[in-house]
C-alpha cells in the first residue's frame, strides 16, 4: 500500500472544506468587527448587559437579511 | 540522492507526505492564520477601547479594562456565530 498518495478526489474534497471552513470563519470575524462597533459604545464590562448582547444577535442577523435584499435587487437588474 | 521515488502520485518535484500528514499541515497552517489574524483584530479593538490617553506606563484600570475587553470580544465572536447559524427567519 502506497502511503503518500492524496488521490485528487480526496484532495479536492478535503480543500473545499477547508475553503468552505474559511470563509465561515472570515464571514464571522468580519461581522463580530462590525457589530462589535456598533453595539459595544461604552467601555468593555465584566459582562454584557441584554442589551448589548441583543444588538451583537439583531446586528448579525439583520446583516443576512440585508444580504438577501442586496442579492435579490442585484439579481432583478439584469 | 533522490528522494522522488517512482511511485509518487503527486507529480514530479513533490515530497513524499502521507494524506493525514498533509491535510494536517494544512489545518494547521490555516488555524494558525486564523489566531494571528484573531488576535490583531482583539489589538485593534482594545486599543481603541481602553487606551484613550495614553500615559507613561498603563494604568490598572486601563489594564482592567484590557482583560475585560478580551474575555468580551471572544464572547461577542461567540454570539454572532450562533446567531448566523441558529435563526434564521
Amino acid at each position: 500500500m502506497d502511503p503518500s498518495s492524496l488521490n485528487s478526489a480526496e484532495l479536492e474534497r478535503f480543500l473545499n472544506q477547508e475553503k468552505e471552513r474559511a470563509m465561515v470563519n472570515e464571514m464571522v470575524a468580519k461581522l463580530t468587527s462590525a457589530c462589535w462597533d456598533k453595539c459595544i459604545t461604552s467601555s468593555p464590562g465584566s459582562k454584557f448587559s441584554s442589551s448589548e448582547s441583543s444588538c451583537l444577535t439583531n446586528c448579525a442577523q439583520r446583516y443576512m437579511d440585508m444580504s438577501l435584499i442586496i442579492m435579490k435587487r442585484f439579481q432583478s437588474m439584469n | 540522492m533522490d528522494s522522488f521515488s517512482s511511485h509518487s502520485s503527486m507529480g514530479s518535484g513533490s515530497p513524499q507526505m502521507s494524506s493525514e500528514d498533509f491535510k494536517d499541515q494544512l489545518k494547521n497552517q490555516l488555524a494558525q492564520a486564523y489566531a494571528q489574524e484573531f488576535l490583531e483584530t482583539v489589538r485593534d479593538k482594545c486599543f481603541a477601547k481602553c487606551i484613550t490617553k495614553p500615559g507613561s506606563s498603563l494604568s490598572g484600570s486601563e489594564s482592567s479594562c484590557i482583560s475585560r475587553c478580551v474575555e468580551r470580544y471572544i464572547e461577542a465572536t461567540g454570539i454572532i456565530s450562533r446567531a448566523l447559524f441558529n435563526a434564521p427567519r
